[in-house]
């Protein structure tokens, strides 16, 4: 073999090691286990597909896709939109630009548990910040994550409030679009709306595709934010009120660490993994043919 | 000016207080649970129910922090968590670098295709590998030990070692191709000569693992069953159901604690705020 | 900077491994993340360590779900609580140790309250948990509300008419804007069973899935009404993490409160003019008031110690219960101790509302249908989010009764895969079969 494959491999092999043992290994296992009926303690028995045929059967299933399908198809667009409505603020030359790009940044860095801890509060029927300002102009503000109808927006409320990670990326394709472009385009009489249009746009739309990837794959697995502020304690009470906040991940962890249906618990990670994938290729897809990428694609 | 530079100014004027306007409104806004955090944080437990509330407290209790803060330091939760980074800081910028500097400086059959692999794990939901990961740690005796959330960090993590390979793509090869001639051995060169010149990104991939370790819940929670060993993430879920024996929720000391573990984060962000930024935007940048 | 990373990185992997060996004769006690109660059990460990040689370690605990998961790792505390839910599942999986043999030498075992004796004994006959804590309940009232509405107190013989009556008096909403600034009361939804058993529902010995006969029908219907006549606050509001009930009732928001009797809480921080009553009875029905003993304690089978851990469990049910002398006991001086000990207990009814509870030493018929364990894991699940809307109003109680089959279908399944999953013993396997087989769906 010659010296630089060997090296080459050796310097890698960390890598292929973490993979084999941490990642590929235990993927096909959890094939495996999604074919049993495994607890922690017991050893697994093979049961075909009966896991897959329990899943397609079972309510709660679909109940935790759709609130995961709401939650990630209300969710990212928005957050798409104000990341996109920010960044073009802060291209603007104003005075204090740090500033204002480190209120918005900040949240997005923070621990998901404290900032699930203070939303916890801030939406508390009684007491909280939203609803006491609602009162102020009048509204009767809901109950939030008390009601079913309200929680999954609560939730999405909450993750508005950090989207600096998306804005920063944003913001850095905006910044990259060359001023000659813009510019010339005015001299010719275009619109500002026109300009945005017909050359920002385009002109950002990798770094918007990057975006709506990563945050509809963020979204498909949300987990803490409804684990802290919902999964009560009581069997039927995790999922907020009729289980409307049961996101697939959190019936994941349910089936997996609470009532340790590990096998089944395995069939239902493979669906979640299915569905992201599925997402991010419609995603692609999609973006194929409108995503303009300078010098050609990749 | 000519009459169409001055309205030409005057648009411009306008535009800009109407930007400043949004960004005022919207800075305001995203200010505000913080700012109710802190305000709360240092009421009486009953001002925190007082209905109208009074942002400025009656009674500034400071007491709230300390109990916030002995929570946290008794609860070992704070040591935990150091315990548990600092270690996987070291060992995944090391490690990542290993690993990066094979994939960009080596040539052999199939790199190109492990790398391809190496960059579609990262796409990869933690959910289908955690099971049979809890099992194998439990067969292996490793459960309520920070074993789980160390050993991993000493494989590299595909996210910085796509950051950092790409980093090393740009360093110039003179220093090393020198080096080789004078007989150093490939490790050395890594050690001596790649590494000192990636400091920039060294230091982004410390700084994003010590602030992904810092925050992680889900780890903790799958792997930690003692109180005594957790994290902070953890202590904080535990601090919402049992801050006072009587079964009474102390939200005030609990915003309190929230802040004091929100703010290593804020710190870290103020110092090294280019590196941030620059580590997203290369991340994005695929 | 590169020596440092690899010295703390050394110095890490070092300290993450593995904890310290304890001697043979210290048994560790999972014990609840209370700090009052951590504190009050420190020193008694020090007098119990003086007089047994048995160290007790203390591993403040919370979510059980974490024990199975230790269990599984093989770390299993020696003492811990378990709850109804998980008792019977564990002991089918022979993971708790069976206390007959200790039980049969201990003299303790006469001296506690007969129904901590039944609420002890599983399905198959063994003994797996012992009580550790024991309640009845009760209605919290401001006595200085009713005497400025002009109501008479409650007597200790009050009928739920009398109940709704006094609600009614004492609910004020003086801007008149539909929402009272207090309610007359406000009753926690874990009370619906007890009241149903105030109102004779009856209880099958050998129930193993859901059934909501007509009495807790009523009584489903009555507590629905009275939030519709907005005496109590909607369920959902009061259930959002804020203020406790017990901080209503101090506050003034609520006048009347039901609460387990004795609560650490309320005792502790009620500073308004209360006292307590008895649950009311229904019209002409016998009242019953009985304790509940919420799960218990219980030994790992994997303990290195058995003696010890049971010689731990003894102490901590007797001596070192968190209200002394513990009420698990038969023929103790529970009440005044407990005046002495919280001197404003004294003239709130406390004594009367407890003796009452005395007189009916079946105890809470609920906790000995035998199954009850094993299914309400799978019951749950499934009930809660129907319970969910009855309170929102997406659905009415004939809606929610008419689901009890698709419910009990649903645990039926549960229950026949956990027989099929393994590693049951086989004594409980036949128990269960013979149960499902017995049971109408």
């Amino acid at each position: 073999m010659k010296e630089e494959t060997k090296q080459g491999w050796l310097f890698v092999s960390p890598w292929v090691i973490g993979f084999v043992l941490l990642t590929a290994g235990p993927m096909l296992y959890s094939l495996y286990l999604s074919f049993t009926a495994s607890s922690l303690l017991s050893p697994p028995q093979w049961v075909g597909v009966e896991n897959y045929r329990r899943m397609f059967a079972d309510p709660i299933f679909y109940r935790s896709l759709s609130n995961t399908a709401y939650y990630a198809f209300l969710g990212v667009p928005l957050g798409m939109l104000l990341s996109l409505l920010l960044a073009l603020l802060l291209n603007a030359p104003v005075i204090g630009l740090g500033i204002f790009r480190t209120l918005f940044f900040l949240p997005s860095v923070t621990n998901t548990v404290a900032m699930s801890i203070l939303w916890l509060w801030l939406l508390n029927p009684e007491f909280g910040l939203i609803n006491t300002a609602l009162a102020a102009v009048g509204i009767d503000g809901p109950l939030w994550l008390q009601d079913e109808a309200w929680s999954k927006p609560a939730l999405v409320l909450m993750s508005l409030w950090t989207v600096g990670g998306q804005m920063i990326i944003t913001l850095a394709a905006l910044q990259g679009v060359p001023k000659e472009l813009t510019e010339a385009a005015s001299l010719d009489g275009a619109g500002a709306v026109k300009r945005f249009w017909a050359i920002t746009l385009p002109m950002i739309s990798p770094a918007l595709l990057f975006n709506l990837i990563m945050g509809l794959v963020g979204a498909l697995q949300v987990f803490t934010q409804a684990f802290v502020m919902t999964g009560g304690v009581q069997p039927g009470s995790e999922g907020g009120p009729n289980q409307s906040t049961l996101f697939i991940v959190l019936y994941i962890y349910k089936k997996a660490f609470q009532e340790y249906d590990m096998g089944y618990a395995s069939a239902l990670s493979w669906a979640l993994f299915v569905i992201i994938v599925l997402c991010t290729w419609a995603a692609w897809r999609f973006a194929r043919s409108r995503v303009h990428y300078e010098g050609g694609a990749t | 000016m000519s009459a169409t530079g001055e309205i030409a100014l005057a648009g411009r004027v306008f535009r800009l207080s109407l930007i400043y306007g949004a960004l005022v409104t919207l800075g305001a806004l995203f200010s505000l649970p913080v700012l109710w955090m802190i305000s709360s944080s240092l009421h009486r437990l009953p001002d925190v129910f007082a209905q109208p509330y009074r942002w400025l407290p009656e009674v500034w209790q400071w007491e709230n922090y300390v109990r916030a803060v002995t929570i946290l330091l008794v609860g070992r939760f704070f040591l935990n968590t150091m315990v548990i980074t600092f270690p996987v800081m070291a060992a995944t910028v090391l490690s990542s670098a290993l690993v990066a500097y094979g994939f960009a400086r080596f040539r052999f059959p199939g790199r190109d295709v492990l790398f391809s692999l190496c960059l579609g794990t990262m796409m990869l939901p933690g959910q289908v590998t955690m099971i049979p990961l809890y099992i194998l740690f439990a067969r292996l005796g490793w459960v309520d030990t920070y074993l789980p959330l160390i050993v991993p960090a000493l494989f590299g993590s595909p996210f910085y070692i796509f950051l950092l390979r790409q980093f090393f793509m740009t360093i110039p090869r003179d220093s090393e191709e020198a080096a080789l001639i004078d007989g150093a051995s490939r490790l050395r060169i890594w050690w001596s000569i790649i590494l000192p010149q990636a400091r920039p990104a060294l230091a982004t991939v410390l700084i994003f693992t010590f602030i992904g370790t810092w925050n992680d819940f889900f780890g903790p929670l799958l792997y930690i069953n003692s109180p005594e060993k957790a994290t902070l993430t953890l202590g904080l879920n535990l601090m919402k159901t049992q801050v006072l024996g009587s079964g009474v929720v102390e939200w005030n000391v609990l915003m309190a604690a929230s802040l004091l573990v929100l703010l290593p984060n804020a710190i870290l962000f103020f110092l090294a705020q280019r590196h941030f930024i620059s580590g997203i935007s290369m991340g994005a940048g695929k | 900077m590169k020596r440092y990373i690899l010295l703390s990185f050394l110095v890490s992997l070092l300290a993450s491994c593995g904890g310290s060996p304890g001697d043979d004769r210290t048994i560790v006690y999972n014990c609840a993340a209370n700090t009052s109660e951590i504190a009050a059990l420190r020193p008694a460990q020090e007098k119990f360590f003086a007089h047994s040689g048995i160290r007790v370690k203390l591993n403040p605990f919370s979510g059980e779900e974490k024990l199975y998961a230790m269990m599984a790792a093989g770390q299993a505390p020696d003492v811990f609580y378990t709850n109804n839910a998980v008792r019977d599942r564990l002991a089918a999986e022979g993971r708790l140790l069976d206390l007959r043999p200790f039980v049969e030498k201990d003299p303790v075992w006469q001296r506690l309250r007969p129904e901590v004796r039944a609420a002890a004994v599983s399905a198959d006959g063994g003994i797996y948990s012992i009580g550790n804590y024991t309640q009845t309940a009760g209605v919290y009232y401001n006595r200085a509300a009713f005497a400025a509405a002009g109501i008479a107190p409650p007597s200790m013989d009050w009928t739920w008419a009398d109940f709704k009556a006094a609600a009614k008096a004492l609910t004020h909403d003086e801007n008149g804007d539909g929402k009272p600034e207090r309610y007359g009361v406000f009753i926690p939804a874990h009370f619906i069973e007890t009241l149903a058993l105030m109102n004779h529902a009856p209880v099958t010995h050998d129930a193993l899935f859901l059934q909501i006969s007509a009495e807790e029908r009523e009584v489903y219907a009555e507590y629905l009404g009275l939030m519709q006549d907005g005496v109590m606050p909607d369920l959902r509001r009061v259930q959002a993490m804020g203020m406790q009930a017990a901080q209503m009732l101090q506050a003034g928001r609520v006048a009347m409160l039901m609460e387990s009797v004795l609560h650490p809480g309320l005792a502790e921080t009620l500073t308004i003019d209360w006292a307590v009553a008895p649950l009311p009875r229904f019209g002409d029905k016998a009242p019953r008031y009985f304790r509940s003993a919420s799960g218990g304690l219980s030994i790992s089978a994997t303990t290195k110690n058995p003696p010890d851990a049971w010689r731990t469990l003894v102490w901590l049910i007797s001596e070192a219960a968190p209200y002394q002398p513990s009420p698990m006991l038969a023929a103790v001086p529970f009440v005044a101790a407990q005046v002495e000990k919280y001197p404003q207990l004294k003239g709130r009814g406390f004594r009367e509302v407890w003796e009452l509870s005395e007189q009916f030493p079946g105890g809470d018929p609920r906790y000995f249908v035998r199954f009850a364990n094993w299914s309400m894991g799978p019951v749950m699940t499934r009930f809660q989010p129907w319970l969910d809307r009855l309170w929102s109003g997406a659905a009415t109680i004939d809606e929610v009764v008419a689901a009890v089959p698709e419910i009990n279908a649903g645990v039926r399944a549960d229950l026949e895969r956990q027989l099929q999953s393994g590693g049951l013993r086989p004594e409980w396997k036949t128990l269960l079969e013979q149960a499902l087989a017995d049971a109408q769906p």
